[in-house]
């Protein structure tokens, strides 16, 4: 077929000049300002490293950081341990599944203000059912291991519904030979699970956990809105830390350094998938 | 047995995921001497008396849902469109330069909105779009558009060639070949993306809380501002606006399940 170069980058350019305009740009300009003393996106002057120095002298921030790995951790074991559950009771077959996809799906949909607005009611102390049903559970907000025991149970709830599908899809994606072998042989169905479900998943497990350690490493409105940091910085995460660096502390060098920390550290986190990413690409050329 | 441990675990699963849905929206409607009934009580009085005060106390939620309203559906256009033409491109065209398009598209998800937010700040205070609608639809739209293109290029992968080259042994040129012939066929795959896009502008609370103060405030916003009101929190009109913030979107959801699900199997674990 025969069409101008023009048109073909035409039609990839929308995509590429909004990531462009909005994200990549933005990002290179932003790791030059975290090398000066900036005030709100004026550079003043050239401080080289210092304001990394500074992040990573602090004692906050690696508070933010230890909260940050405790709930990202424990988030994306919880999710992955549930959701895998639930893709094989799914898949074993489930009265009523579509109605039950439908209610498992529902948490996708609400936002995190409201979901917020729903937890905080239910673990509250004086009114909520479950605060006052369980003693000690009210105490989120004073107590800094409550408040983030509570983070995570919030952003479980609200992710499992992302990490279910993708998990379910991997599930309904193998070859249904495969267990009529492995029925025929005999298998009892731990075995099945143990031998044929389990190594078969392994690849888009490991997918989804890189995902999720990605995006739940950049959490921020869920605690922001549930303990905003408190008390006394007790429950900060790593955005929460780089918001008020930004937005109260007027630290805007500071921030910005924070920021491409957090740009680096989601790099890493996805290395293994960008090692894929890069073999496959040397394989198809 | 086994019977009796899946029903188990189905309705575990549903107290997990739909019972606190289901307590907010009941408590909505509840008298205020009912809210706090420990446990929680499922036979009362329906009453309005929430909503009433809603509006009357608080008239910026409603602004808000219109906001919201607004920058969804520009942000779901503006996604659903660019995602749909460098989709077919990343389909249909191949070279090391759509290759490394392709590449930076996956890259660019890695980079957490949040950090965004700073150097954005000055240039959108500089160009006049602080406060306005504008800044969070092409936010929206820029935040999905990478996931758009790769469940795009997925669906449309699906397109079989033929009808391409048919289309252009019969003169059409690569746009009338997208929109006429591509894009009709694809068109589930643009429903997952406008699924995803949607709730995402719809919920959103980040970019919203940094760009917008007055005129833009999107829903999330007020309820927000609701929540941390200092005057002690009015529960009832609280699970009066979440109600109305959540329900047409859950709906939505429900509504679009099945495409949802295709669009998160063809390309939230690929890009």
């Amino acid at each position: 077929m025969r069409e101008s170069s023009f048109t073909r980058a035409l039609m990839a350019a929308p995509a590429q000049a909004l990531v462009l305009a909005c994200i990549v740009l933005p990002s290179v300009w932003l790791l030059w300002l975290s090398l000066q003393d900036a005030t709100f996106g004026r550079a003043t002057a050239f401080v080289g490293l210092a304001n990394y120095a500074r992040v990573l002298g602090d004692p906050y921030f690696w508070r933010a950081m230890g909260n940050t790995a405790i709930i990202v951790l424990v988030v994306v074991h919880v999710e992955l341990v549930l959701g895998l559950a639930m893709a094989l009771l799914f898949a074993a077959g489930l009265p009523m599944r579509r109605v039950m996809l439908a209610v498992v799906l529902a948490p996708y949909a609400v936002s995190e203000v409201s979901a917020v607005v729903i937890w905080r009611f239910l673990f509250d102390a004086d009114v909520g059912p479950l605060g006052q049903a369980i003693p000690g559970l009210g105490d989120w907000a004073v107590d800094p291991a409550a408040g983030l025991g509570m983070v995570c149970l919030l952003s479980v709830w609200l992710h499992l519904p992302f990490t279910f599908m993708i998990l379910y899809a991997a599930r309904l994606a193998l070859p249904g030979e495969l267990y009529e072998a492995a029925r025929i042989d005999g298998a009892t169905p731990w075995q099945a699970f143990r031998r044929v479900t389990l190594p078969l998943l392994v690849p888009p497990i490991l997918v989804a956990m890189l995902f999720r350690l990605v995006f739940a490493f950049r959490l921020f409105s869920e605690v922001w809105l549930l303990t905003g940091g408190g008390p006394a910085r007790t429950t900060e995460v790593v955005g929460v830390y780089l918001y008020l660096e930004a937005f109260r502390y007027d630290a805007f060098g500071v921030a910005s350094a924070t920021g491409w920390i957090m740009v680096v550290g989601s790099f890493l986190l996805a290395s293994p998938y960008l090692w894929r990413l890069y073999r496959q690409q040397g394989r198809d050329a | 047995m086994r019977r009796w441990g899946k029903l188990l675990a189905m309705l575990l699963i549903a107290a997990w995921s739909l019972g606190p849905i289901a307590l907010i929206a009941a408590s909505s409607i509840k008298p205020a001497r009912d809210i706090f009934a420990v446990p929680a009580r499922w036979v009362f009085t329906p009453t309005l008396a929430h909503y009433a005060a809603l509006f009357a106390k608080w008239p910026d939620f409603l602004a808000g849902l219109w906001n919201s309203t607004l920058v969804a559906a520009g942000a779901t256009v503006l996604a659903v469109a660019a995602s749909t033409v460098s989709g077919y491109a990343h389909s249909r065209f191949r070279s090391s330069a759509m290759d490394g398009a392709a590449l930076l598209l996956i890259l660019v998800r890695l980079i957490p909105p949040i950090v965004c937010t700073l150097p954005l700040f000055p240039i959108v205070n500089a160009l006049g779009l602080a406060d306005t609608h504008w800044v969070l639809i092409v936010l929206y739209a820029t935040f999905f558009v990478s996931l758009g293109t790769y469940v795009m290029r997925a669906f449309i992968d699906q397109v079989p060639r033929e009808l391409d080259e048919a289309a252009s042994v019969d003169g059409a040129g690569r746009w009338a070949i997208l929109f006429r012939i591509v894009a009709p066929v694809a068109a589930p795959g643009m429903l997952a993306v406008a699924v995803f896009v949607l709730v995402y502008a719809w919920n959103e609370y980040l970019f919203a809380f940094i760009f917008t103060a007055r005129h833009a405030k999107t829903a999330p916003l007020v309820l927000a501002e609701m929540v941390g009101a200092f005057d002690g929190v009015d529960w009832g009109v609280l699970f009066a606006a979440s109600t109305v913030q959540l329900l047409p979107v859950l709906g939505f959801v429900l509504l679009m399940q099945r495409h949802l699900v295709a669009g998160l199997a063809a390309g939230a674990t690929k890009g």
